[in-house]
């Protein structure tokens, strides 16, 4: 019967991507939706079971190799299953929402849309159900093919295309690290089923254990957006926004801190290694911060807000507290599904034709549902009382003070950033001038609810899931205490990020445009996202290319079309002085009866 | 001595004259020096002791085949040739080595043959009969078959040349024989 | 008396027929080649005869005499061959008479 929790959305697929284009575009779309939401129903029962006994479901076995087989299976725990009923929530509320978003593109064969979809959900699945590291790659390849199909959705968009492009390479090089990850666990422990290898994790070589560790978080970089492998995070949001809201901030790059906490008894033996893992992720939230604070696209900021709360859950990973970064994905799949979903239904009241911040503005009156879901999401996100966001950041900010002063005081630092430049989004976007009148000229009204009962049950749900932090963490295998002296100087931070931004956008204390340009050096860094984006493109794409260039003008171009239009010419040479041989000229013929006789007496002599 | 001397005067006369054979323009001097040449060779097999060929090469060749050449050169009305047409020079110096080269090979090759041919089996009869009868009997005893056979192929030839070398027929305007 | 010595036939016979088949080559007007080729044809002779005064045979000078005969009808036929082709074509030499293009 759990089977079927993976098997819903890969019927749903199926069916749509083969008679999507019989069944029309709303079937399509309400046979995803009712796929995930099977898949949801089944994941209940599924928790509640997992909940008291962990089991597997082997499903099938498939290449027998000498004394180890290859299977394909399942393993419920409540880390697996409670990852799955959240990640089926969300992707069912984000269905029904695309109907809405997608509406004017009903008619274009917007049923492969839905596919994507179905297939995203079911490879995301298979990620977190799989109960060896075979099947968890598959559906790491899957999420990495679907983001790839999903991002360059609009392919007539040279933008959208290669960005496709750069989230699938640097996909890829994450999955390279990752396969030699699994080659080398495979190695140390002769099996890649999951129970198997936390049975022998302490029976085999540290440092050797280590280096596989490492690799396969080079795999949770890629696939999260991690520094170094982070550039494709931000331009993913080419996108439609279901798309970003699903993939790039809730489910697919969560694919990373799940599979680190998945596969944690390795890491906690390997100590060496989830140093390296905190380090980035540490690295990675202040540097992603740093830049959402100077961007000015709707999506890209909330972007770099996503990278940088996977940043802090991969702080959380290292310095030793699963459980608060698990909590942590929990709750930020749900505010920060929720955030694109407000700003994608600002981007659709203006018919997709809005990209930045500072080209709307004043819309609370306009749009108020979405302005109270924008704000519900950005309160979550900086972490004031009561909502979600403010039980799991405390944790991890308690867990960061217990290592370390300076690490709590780093913590804090990133939070008071995120509530400032996600505030600075709300306000600009809903206070202030309409600038919107600029351009448009109708006005914007608030979107279908189709669009928002799903917001509406997110806001919801980061309102409420804040409260299961005890339940969650000790069904994790953990306990937490809230330390109230943290979790106060937090609250206050963030209020002050949010008082910053109060300031600057809407009272106007400080003029932020003339802030702007005084600090442009500054602000420019950080836009960059400190110049990895121009590295690699020039120094590593760019070098590709010429490479690829002198490849193409030498070896294609005289070499090898050297050697085709050789022949040819060889050819037609060859046949010129074989021409000669029949001119119809006796004397030619007798010449050349003299040349083989004279050579035949030679070889004759010769043979003596 | 003599066998020898006689041998040089005709060889050489021989070998000037198949230079003119082969150089001039003139087709009349070619066909002058061709006679020359016939003529010199017959020469030649009169020295070696082949009276009978030598006699027969004077018949035949010297007298009807150089008259045939003469008939065909100045009879049909050949247009008129300019020296400078006569020879394919480009394919004459082409030709030289080659030429050179497979005098080369046949020296050897005959210098290797001949060693190994059977010899002296008939010199006692020549020297009692004489040399036509010594060819008339080998002729007609072991070469019968191959004889009665060069008759046949010059009955064919003569035969083939008539029906080559006659007018057509006239024929109307519309085809018709 | 000496007797001339095998090797002068045959050094003979070789000039002979190698300017024979030069003159074959190189000559341009179509009877012409047809001496040339006579010519050839007597260096053989001369060879066969050489060789039988070496030897003491009697047989090199039938098959003289053979080839006496035979180049007397092929000089016959070509002769022929050559008047048919210049009724035909009004043309006297080889390279005029091709049709083929280089």
């Amino acid at each position: 019967m759990e089977i079927g929790i993976i098997l819903f959305p890969l019927i749903s697929f199926l069916v749509v991507g083969l008679f999507g284009r019989k069944l029309g575009d709303l079937p399509s779309a309400i046979i995803t939706v009712l796929g995930s939401f099977f898949a949801f129903l089944l994941s209940i029962p599924a928790s509640i079971k997992a909940l008291s006994s962990p089991f597997s479901v082997p499903l099938y076995e498939f290449i027998s190799l000498g004394n180890y087989t290859l299977t394909l299976g399942l393993y419920f725990d409540p880390l697996s299953s409670l990852t799955a009923s959240l990640v089926c929530l969300i992707a069912t509320l984000i269905f029904i929402y695309s109907i809405g978003y997608m509406q004017n593109l009903f008619g274009q064969w917007t049923y492969k849309f839905y596919a994507y979809l179905s297939f995203f959900l079911f490879s995301m699945l298979m990620i977190v159900l799989s109960d060896n590291l075979l099947g968890m790659f598959f559906g790491w390849e899957g999420v990495g093919l679907a983001s790839y199909l999903l991002i360059g959705y609009f392919h007539q968009q040279k933008y959208a295309t290669n960005s496709a492009f750069e989230a699938f390479v640097m996909n890829r090089i994450g999955d390279w690290l990752y396969l030699f990850g699994i080659f080398a666990v495979f190695y140390l422990f002769g099996s890649l089923n999951l129970l198997e290898i936390f049975e022998k994790v302490d029976a085999v070589d540290p440092k050797l254990l280590g280096l596989a560790v490492l690799l396969l978080f080079g795999g949770a970089v890629g696939k999260s957006g991690q520094f170094p492998l982070h550039t494709w995070l931000p331009n993913a949001m080419a996108g439609p926004t279901p798309v970003s809201a699903l993939l790039h901030s809730s489910t697919m790059v969560a694919a990373g801190v799940y599979m680190v906490a998945r596969l944690y008894p390795i890491f906690e033996s390997a100590p060496q290694s989830l140093k390296v893992v905190a380090v980035i992720g540490g690295l990675t939230a202040l540097f992603a911060s740093l830049s959402a604070t100077s961007h000015t696209d709707i999506k890209k900021i909330i972007a770099f807000s996503t990278m940088s709360q996977l940043g802090l859950m991969f702080l959380a990973l290292g310095i030793g507290d699963k459980s608060s970064a698990m909590f942590h994905l929990t709750t930020h799949a749900f505010f920060k599904a929720l955030l694109f979903l407000s700003a994608g239904s600002i981007i659709h009241a203006f018919h997709h034709h809005v990209h930045e911040i500072y080209e709307v503005g004043g819309l609370k009156k306009y749009m108020p549902i979405t302005y109270a879901t924008f704000f519900v999401g950005a309160l979550a996100l900086a972490g004031i009382f009561p909502f979600s966001g403010f039980w799991s950041k405390d944790l991890i900010i308690g867990s960061a003070y217990e290592v370390s002063f300076g690490l709590g005081v780093f913590v804090s630092f990133v939070s008071f950033l995120t509530a400032y430049y996600i505030f600075r989004e709300g306000f600009v976007m809903f206070y202030g001038e309409e600038r919107h009148r600029e351009h448009f000229e109708e006005e914007p009204k608030e979107s279908p609810s189709i669009m928002l009962i799903p917001m509406l049950i997110l806001a919801i749900g980061s309102l409420v899931v804040g409260f299961f932090e005890g339940w969650y963490v000790g069904v994790l295998g953990d306990k937490k205490e809230i330390h109230l002296d943290i979790a106060i100087s937090s609250v206050v931070i963030a209020l002050a990020g949010i008082g910053l931004a109060y300031l600057v956008f809407v009272k106007r204390v400080l003029d932020p445009e003339k802030l702007y340009q005084s600090l442009k050096p500054m602000h420019t860094t950080f836009k960059e996202q400190f110049f990895t984006e121009k590295l690699y493109h020039k120094i590593l794409a760019g070098g590709y290319m010429l490479y690829s260039k002198v490849l193409y003008t030498v070896g294609e171009r005289q070499l090898i079309d050297g050697l085709v239009n050789g022949s040819y010419l060889m050819a037609g040479f060859l046949g010129r002085v074989f021409r000669n041989l029949q001119q119809g000229r006796v004397n030619l013929y007798l010449l050349f009866l003299s040349v083989g006789l004279s050579g035949l007496v030679l070889l004759t002599l010769l043979w003596r | 001595m003599m066998q020898w001397l006689a041998f040089l005067f005709f060889g050489s006369l021989a070998i000037l004259s198949a230079l003119g054979v082969v150089l001039f323009s003139n087709v009349v001097y070619v066909i002058l020096s061709l006679l020359s040449t016939l003529v010199m060779v017959a020469g030649v097999f009169f020295v070696a002791g082949a009276e009978l060929v030598g006699a027969l090469q004077l018949l035949i060749y010297a007298v009807a085949i150089a008259v045939f050449y003469i008939l065909v050169l100045t009879a049909v009305p050949w247009e008129k040739a300019l020296k400078k047409d006569s020879h394919y020079r480009v394919e004459g110096v082409l030709t030289f080595p080659i030429v050179l080269a497979f005098y080369l090979e046949i020296i050897l090759v005959f210098l290797l043959g001949v060693s190994v041919s059977p010899k002296g089996e008939i010199r006692e009869y020549i020297k009692s009969l004489g040399n036509t009868e010594v060819v008339g009997s080998v002729l007609f005893s072991k070469y019968f078959f191959a004889f009665e056979l060069v008759s046949l192929v010059l009955l064919v030839g003569m035969i083939g040349a008539v029906i080559i070398g006659r007018k057509e027929e006239k024929t109307y305007e519309d085809g018709s024989p | 008396m000496k007797m001339v010595p095998l090797e002068a036939y045959l050094i003979l016979s070789i000039i002979l027929f190698g300017l024979g088949v030069f003159g074959m080559i190189v000559r341009r007007n179509l009877v012409t080649i047809l001496m040339s080729a006579e010519l050839a044809l007597n260096a053989v002779n001369i060879a066969f005869v050489g060789a039988d005064a070496y030897l003491g045979l009697a047989d090199g000078q039938i098959f003289a005499l053979f080839i006496i005969a035979l180049a007397a009808v092929e000089a016959a036929v070509g002769l022929g061959i050559i008047v048919a082709i210049f009724r035909l074509r009004k043309v006297e030499s080889s390279d005029e008479l091709t049709d083929m293009r280089g």
